[in-house]
C-alpha cells in the first residue's frame, strides 16, 4: 500500500480525529501519582498514558557509574506487554534502550548535576497505553516529574511531534498518522528559553516545510510548557 | 477497546488561541497573594538581586530551578519548595543509618544525595581494628552530627561530642526537611509542647529524622501529630508549600 | 517514610505494638487498607483492571495470542500470568532480571487463578490440533507500599473477567466475552511483631518474618496455598486466618463483581 494513499486529511483541512492542522491531542497532567516516589507524573496525551517516577537524589550504585563532579541521571523508558495492540514480551529491547539513552540526554541539558556530586538520580518512565509519540510524552513527563520532585532544573523540556500526512504539515501525530504520513520530527524544545534538548527527524520534508513542522512543535511546546508549570503549582491540570 | 482513531469529543488545544507568555518584568513582590512558580519562569531583572535557593542567574535575568513559592526578603530571591532534599551541612545533628562496614569504617545513610563515613577514630567507643559490627551493627540508627562535607569524598559525621550515641530504644520517623520550622516552632516552643504533650523524648535531626522515646501511648501520640501535620501543611496551599 | 534497611528498632517497636493490639497506621488486626478498583482502563488491553491499596498501586493486562496447541493437548489453549516489578515501584527495586521475589510473587498469583479451575481451556480452542487462543495475563506494579501479592491477584482476576476474545482482529469471527467461571480471591498475612495481620504495608513487611496466602472461591472453596520465608506457624493459627480470609474474600469478591453490571 502506498502511504500517500492513505487519507488522512481532508479538502476542510479536518483530521481523522477531527483535528486542524495545528491541533495537539487532549492532555492531562496528574503529579504524585506514584506515593512511594520522590517524584511522579502521569500525563495522558491523546490514548497515550505515561507514568514516570522519580527516585534520588541518592547514593550512586554501582561505584562505577558514580562520577566525581556531578550526579549521574539513570534514566529507562519501558512499554508495558499491554500498552500496544500486538503484546510486548518483557526483556530488553533495542529500541528502548536507545529511547533511554536519547531521553537523558535531553533531561541532562536541564537538570543542575552538579549541585550533586557522586550521586545518581533515577527517571522511570513507563508507558501503560502507547497511541504515537511515546518519546515525546516520555520526555515531557520526566522533566515534570523531576520538578516534582524537587530537582533543581533550568528549565522543563516538553517535546512534541509534528509531521507530514497527504503533503500537508501537521502537529503532533497520532497513531495512523505516524504509520502512514510522510514524515516524522519529534522536538524537545526548553520553552522559557526555545532552546532545544532533543531533535530527531525521518522522512521527506522539503526546507519550507521542515520550518513549518519546526514551527508547530515551538509553537506546541510553549503551550504545552505552561500547562505543564500549571500543573506543578496545582497539583494536577486537565487539559 | 479503541478500535479507531476518531477522538470522542473533549476539547484541544488550539494554538490560534494561545495566550501570551508572562510579562517581561517578572512577577511582582511577595507582598501580594504568594506567588508560585515552576522550574525555567523568569523572576525579574538580576541586577541588585542576591540568588537563595532554587533561583539561578541566566543572561542577567532570575530564573526558577524549582517549583514552589517564591519569596523576595529584601535583596534576597529564593524559593520555598514544597519538596526538600536533605543536604549535609558541618555541623548539622542528624540520625544516620547503617547500611555497612568495613574493619575501621560505617557507611551511614543520612538521608542525603550520598552516604557519609563515620571513621572508627570519631566512634563511640574505644575498640579493636575489625570490631566495628560489633559495636554498631548494619540496621542500627545512630545519633551523630556532620563534621564535614567535601566535594571530593563523601561527608564525614561523629560521635563524639553531647549527647551523641547508639539510638536503642523508641522509633525513628522521618519528615520532609523543610517541615522542620513547623515542628520546632518560634524558639523551640512547637517541639517543647508536644514533649510536655506526650512526656517523650523528641529529637528532631537537620535530616528531617525524628527520633521518639517514651511509653507506647505517648510514642503513638507523637507519631499521630507527626503525621496529621505534614498532611496539613501538603493541604495548606495549591503548591503544597508548607 | 523510606528507610531502606529495617533497623533493629523498628522491630522492637512492631512487637510493641502489637502487643497492644496495635498497627504502625492504626489499622486493627483485620483490617484492609482502602480498596480502589477500576476496570476497563487500559485502550489497547483486550481486559484490564487497576487495583489500589493503600499507597500500592498495580495496573493488570489481558492479551490474546494466538498458539498452536501442544500435541499432548490438542483442544486446549492456554493461560499465561507474568508479573513484573519494575524499578519504578520502588526505591528498593533495581532494574535487571527478575528477582527472586518477583518470580514467586507471579507465580503464586498464577496459581491461584489458574488452579481455580475459573479459566476452561478447552473452550479456548480454535481450531483442534492447529489453533488455540493463549491468554496472557500481565501484571505490573506501580508503587509498591506491601501487599502486592493481594492487590496483583485482585487485578488480575478483575481483569480477566472483563476481558474480550479479539477474534474479529484475527478475522475469526465476532468479538466475545472470555468466559471466567469465579472469582478466586488471595488474601495475604503476614507475621509482624509476633502476630498474623491482614494486608502489610511495606515496612510492616520490611520488619515482618513468614507469610501465608490464601486463595479462596465463593463458599469457602479452598484453591491455592502457599507459605512464604522463614519461620513456623500453628493449626489454630492457621484455622483463624483462613475464617478471616473466608470473610475478606467474599467482600472483595462482591466489589469485583459489582463492578460488572449486567453480568
Amino acid at each position: 500500500m502506498g502511504y500517500g494513499d492513505v487519507q488522512m486529511i481532508d479538502e476542510n483541512g479536518i483530521r481523522v480525529d477531527g483535528r486542524k492542522a495545528g491541533d495537539v491531542r487532549p492532555i492531562s497532567i496528574e503529579l504524585g501519582v506514584v506515593p512511594v516516589a520522590d517524584g511522579s507524573c502521569r500525563m495522558t496525551w491523546g490514548t497515550n498514558e505515561v507514568i514516570v517516577a522519580v527516585y534520588g537524589p541518592m547514593e550512586a550504585h554501582p561505584r562505577k557509574i558514580q562520577r566525581q563532579d556531578r550526579a549521574v541521571l539513570d534514566v529507562r523508558y519501558n512499554m508495558a506487554p499491554f500498552s500496544t495492540s500486538d503484546r510486548i514480551r518483557p526483556g530488553f529491547n533495542r529500541r528502548s534502550r536507545e529511547i533511554s539513552k536519547v531521553t537523558s540526554d535531553a533531561l541532562e541539558s536541564v537538570v543542575l548535576l552538579e549541585l550533586y556530586p557522586r550521586s545518581k538520580i533515577r527517571v522511570e518512565i513507563e508507558i501503560i497505553c502507547a497511541e504515537a509519540g511515546t518519546r515525546c510524552v516520555g520526555l515531557t513527563a520526566a522533566s515534570v516529574a523531576l520538578a516534582d520532585a524537587g530537582i533543581p532544573m533550568t528549565d522543563l523540556v516538553v517535546s512534541v511531534a509534528s509531521g507530514k500526512i497527504n503533503g500537508v504539515v501537521v502537529c503532533d501525530l497520532n497513531k495512523a498518522e505516524d504509520n502512514y504520513g510522510e514524515a516524522d520530527l519529534p522536538m524537545g524544545v526548553l520553552p522559557n528559553s526555545g532552546e532545544l534538548a532533543f531533535l530527531q527527524m525521518d522522512g521527506d520534508l522539503s526546507q519550507e516545510e521542515f520550518q513549518e513542522a519546526w514551527d508547530y512543535n515551538m509553537e506546541a511546546a510553549i503551550v504545552i510548557g505552561d500547562y505543564c508549570a500549571e500543573a506543578l503549582k496545582n497539583g494536577g491540570y486537565n487539559l | 477497546m479503541i478500535t479507531s482513531t476518531v477522538m470522542k469529543g473533549g476539547s484541544v488545544a488550539r494554538l490560534d488561541n494561545m495566550s501570551g507568555k508572562g510579562n517581561a518584568a517578572g512577577p511582582h513582590d511577595s507582598q501580594q497573594a504568594p506567588l508560585l512558580v515552576a522550574p525555567g519562569e523568569d523572576l525579574g531583572d538580576s541586577e541588585d538581586y542576591e540568588v537563595g535557593h532554587g533561583v539561578i542567574v541566566m543572561d542577567g535575568r532570575l530564573r526558577a530551578t524549582k517549583q514552589g513559592q517564591m519569596k523576595k526578603d529584601g535583596k534576597s530571591v529564593s524559593i520555598l519548595p514544597s519538596r526538600t532534599k536533605y543536604f549535609p551541612r558541618p555541623g548539622d545533628l542528624v540520625i544516620g543509618l547503617v547500611e555497612g562496614c568495613t574493619n575501621n569504617i560505617w557507611f551511614v545513610d543520612i538521608g542525603a544525595p550520598f552516604n557519609a563515613i563515620l571513621p572508627m577514630s570519631l566512634g563511640p567507643a574505644k575498640m579493636e581494628f575489625g570490631g566495628t559490627r560489633s559495636v554498631i551493627d548494619i540496621g542500627e540508627a545512630i545519633l551523630c552530627r556532620v563534621q564535614e562535607v567535601e566535594e571530593t569524598h563523601s561527608s564525614v559525621v561523629t560521635m563524639k561530642g553531647m549527647g551523641l550515641r547508639k539510638i536503642r530504644s523508641g522509633v525513628v520517623e522521618d519528615i520532609d526537611p523543610h517541615l522542620l520550622g513547623r515542628l520546632i516552632g518560634r524558639q523551640g516552643k512547637a517541639l517543647r509542647q508536644l514533649k510536655e504533650d506526650t512526656e517523650c523524648r523528641v529529637v528532631a535531626a537537620e535530616n528531617g529524622r525524628i527520633w521518639i522515646d517514651g511509653d507506647f501511648e505517648g510514642m503513638l501520640e507523637v507519631r499521630t501529630r507527626l503525621r496529621a501535620m505534614t498532611a496539613e501543611a501538603k493541604a495548606a496551599t495549591p503548591g503544597g508549600v508548607a | 517514610m523510606s528507610i531502606p534497611l529495617v533497623p533493629q528498632l523498628l522491630r522492637s517497636h512492631l512487637v510493641e505494638l502489637a502487643e497492644n493490639d496495635q498497627r504502625l497506621d492504626g489499622r486493627r488486626q483485620w483490617d484492609g487498607r482502602e480498596v480502589q478498583l477500576e476496570i476497563g482502563i487500559l485502550g489497547n488491553a483486550e481486559g484490564s483492571a487497576k487495583v489500589r491499596m493503600g499507597d500500592t498501586i498495580v495496573y493488570a493486562g489481558v492479551k490474546f495470542q494466538t498458539m498452536t496447541p501442544y500435541s499432548d493437548r490438542p483442544n486446549q489453549g492456554g493461560l499465561m500470568c507474568s508479573a513484573e516489578l519494575r524499578p519504578v515501584a520502588g526505591r528498593k527495586h533495581e532494574p535487571g532480571p527478575p528477582s527472586p521475589e518477583s518470580i514467586e510473587l507471579g507465580r503464586v498469583v498464577d496459581r491461584g487463578i489458574r488452579e481455580s479451575g475459573c479459566i476452561d481451556t478447552e473452550a479456548l480452542c480454535i481450531i483442534p490440533g492447529e489453533k488455540a487462543w493463549q491468554v496472557i495475563l500481565d501484571l505490573y506494579a506501580i508503587s509498591d507500599d506491601g501487599n502486592l501479592f493481594d492487590a496483583f491477584a485482585l487485578a488480575g482476576i478483575a481483569a480477566l473477567r472483563n476481558a474480550v476474545i479479539p477474534f474479529a482482529k484475527y478475522e475469526l469471527g465476532d468479538d466475545r466475552p472470555l468466559d471466567v467461571s469465579k472469582t478466586p480471591i488471595m488474601c495475604s498475612y503476614h507475621r509482624v511483631g509476633g502476630r498474623y495481620v491482614y494486608d502489610a504495608s511495606g515496612r510492616e513487611e520490611l520488619g515482618g518474618d513468614e507469610r501465608i496466602h490464601i486463595t479462596l472461591g465463593a463458599d469457602a472453596h479452598v484453591h491455592s496455598l502457599q507459605k512464604g520465608l522463614k519461620g513456623t506457624f500453628t493449626a489454630g493459627e492457621f484455622a483463624e486466618l483462613m475464617e478471616q480470609a473466608r470473610i475478606k474474600g467474599d467482600e472483595l469478591r462482591d466489589l469485583v463483581h459489582s463492578l460488572e453490571g449486567g453480568n
